[in-house]
């Protein structure tokens, strides 16, 4: 069976979740070689993609592109799910993204998640959680934030 | 002539055609496996049981995905100087192996830079489009392009490029 019909009491579902809690997030390093293979692929701006270019450039240095900042706060999202045992079914979508603050190579990052609201679908066994997500750096500058929305499963009726 | 495109010469309403991705399912378990490795993301036989019926890239590599069509469209780039972020992003249908994405920008509208007469700040709404033709990623960007310098008008007196 999938997720959603496991009854698996250590599993975290919609329920457990309430409006005010604040998760924090496992924190994770960046490398110079992981921002330059990012930006190879993804992203080849000289910004991102030449360290000497970069230092001449209007951030004094090699920068991480924004879309892998954001690939990363999904690897500290998605570590605590396994983790935790989220019943994480996806998003829709998410809104109010910004990049506040360079992501540079040796920074070290941690986030937290934050449930704004929750309410159930009306069509589907599960729950739709929005949350703030924040990075920090090492000296606590704000790097990246968004408001996510999320699905998440509902807990499962007992049997009898 | 330059391919920059300047503050200057963007046009409320006008769009632009970004190219095409071809998404395969070892892409997108390598992009899974490093930042997202959920199972609909990352393993064939659990995505089949989850929701989704089926592998599905990471939302987040279908945006990577559009960085690099925007990347590499000449007119995009160049003058550019950075992003502050984006808004109102939704992922309404997912991305399978075999999906052929589209990419589409259109300028929404843009302003000078109130602080920095250097810049000004225009917003994009860009899109994935599969197809079948169902947006697979769209959201609303703001990037900030440098004007057009006035010491290069002046140095043209007005000829061509």
């Amino acid at each position: 069976m999938g997720i959603v019909g496991s009854r698996d009491r250590s599993m975290r579902y919609f329920e457990d979740f309430k409006v005010g809690d604040v998760i924090p997030l496992a924190p994770l390093s960046i490398g110079e070689a992981e921002i330059l293979a990012f930006a190879r692929k993804f992203d080849p701006q000289p910004m991102h993609l030449d360290p000497e270019a970069a230092r001449r450039g209007a951030f004094g240095g090699l920068i991480a592109s924004g879309w892998h900042t954001c690939a990363l706060a999904m690897r500290a999202t998605a570590a605590w799910f396994a983790e935790a045992k989220v019943a994480a079914l996806g998003s829709p979508g998410l809104d109010q993204v910004r990049w506040l603050a360079p992501v540079r190579p040796g920074d070290r990052l941690a986030g937290s998640f934050e449930v704004l609201e929750m309410r159930p679908s009306s069509s589907r066994p599960m729950g739709i959680v929005k949350q703030r997500l924040e990075f920090r750096n090492q000296a606590g500058t704000l790097v990246l934030s968004m408001i996510g929305t999320g699905f998440f499963a509902r807990r499962p009726e007992p049997a009898a | 002539m330059s391919g920059h495109r300047y503050f200057e010469d963007w046009r409320p309403g006008e769009e632009i055609g970004l190219g095409r991705w071809q998404v395969t399912a070892a892409e997108i378990k390598a992009f899974a496996a490093e930042f997202d490795p959920q199972p609909f993301h990352l393993d064939e036989a659990a995505a089949a049981e989850s929701i989704f019926g089926g592998l599905v890239a990471s939302g987040w590599h279908t945006c990577a995905m559009l960085m690099r069509l925007i990347a590499d469209t000449p007119a995009l780039m160049g003058a550019n100087i950075v992003s502050p972020g984006f808004d109102d992003l939704a992922w309404p249908v997912p991305v399978r192996p075999g999906d052929v994405l589209e990419g589409h920008a259109r300028v929404v509208d843009k302003r000078p830079s109130a602080s920095k007469p250097d810049r000004g700040l225009v917003r994009f709404d860009y899109s994935m489009v599969n197809r079948n033709g169902e947006t697979a990623l769209r959201l609303r960007s703001l990037v900030l392009y440098r004007r057009r310098p006035a010491a290069t008008l002046a140095a043209a007196g007005g000829g061509a490029e």
